[in-house]
């Protein structure tokens, strides 16, 4: 992998999307395990920071995290 | 913010707006309480997972009397998870001592974040402003999917969000703001 595809699947792995299984349970990233222990925990703390930031960008405090799991509840707005 | 166990009675009563924001005020809690699972297990899908099922389960969720009682649920449900992912795949990984007791008083954003991020995004150019604007809208989607609705290749919707992050992160570092560190 390079340093740039790495980089490029950290960004996604940060994202808030996660794919279902065949009966709707929440899967991990295909991303996530192709990442090493680092890449995994820089992942990690980029998520924390996008999340504390989308919350401020929302009037009501929502981050991706918790739009994806309103949309699981009553469907996407 | 206020203790959330006072939404509990609109959550079960099955308000989707009042469980938002009980997830706006304990997500960053749950997320802090697994943090040191970052390598075992997924932390994004077991936060998600987690609050799912805080939705499902809240009917059943007895109060002991505590202040905080579902962040405290949340917490224990999110560690669980995180254990048990972690015993099925990183066995080795499977902590030597008891968890730190975490924190668990909700958290809101700070108006003041508010304020500069705002100032901070209506300075992002075009096309980086799209692909943060089309994940804000739709997380529910794949990055794939949404760069397609922005007619862009993935690969490209990736740089742009991530010229996005750097343009924000640098923004909120001129204005003192210390979530700059990870973003950057």
């Amino acid at each position: 992998m390079t340093d740039d595809e790495r980089r490029a699947l950290i960004e996604q792995v940060a994202g808030a999307w996660r794919p279902r299984g065949p009966h709707g349970e929440l899967r991990n990233h295909p991303g996530w395990h192709d990442l090493d222990d680092d890449g995994r925990r820089e992942a990690a703390a980029l998520a924390a920071a996008m999340r504390r930031l989308e919350a401020a960008l929302d009037p009501d405090g929502l981050s991706t995290t918790a739009k994806a799991v309103l949309a699981r509840i009553r469907g996407p707005r | 913010m206020n203790d959330l166990d006072t939404l509990l009675p609109a959550i079960v009563a099955g308000d989707a707006d009042a469980f938002g924001r009980f997830v706006a005020g304990a997500e960053a809690r749950v997320r802090d309480s697994i943090a040191s699972f970052a390598v075992s297990v997924d932390l994004e899908a077991v936060v998600q997972e987690c609050m799912l099922r805080i939705w499902q389960g809240a009917a059943r969720f007895v109060p002991d009397g505590r202040p905080h009682g579902l962040v405290r649920l949340a917490i224990r449900i999110a560690r669980n998870l995180a254990v048990s992912e972690t015993r099925r795949h990183r066995p080795e990984l499977l902590p030597d001592a008891p968890l730190p007791e975490p924190a668990v008083e909700p958290q809101a954003p700070d108006p003041m974040l508010r304020e500069v991020i705002a100032r901070c995004r209506e300075r992002l150019p075009g096309q980086p402003a799209a692909a943060l604007q089309a994940r804000l809208d739709g997380p529910w989607r794949a990055d794939a999917e949404l760069a397609e609705a922005l007619g862009m290749r993935a690969n490209t919707f990736l740089q742009n969000f991530t010229r996005a992050r750097k343009l924000l992160a640098r923004c909120l570092a001129e204005h003192g703001v210390d979530v700059a560190t990870e973003l950057a």
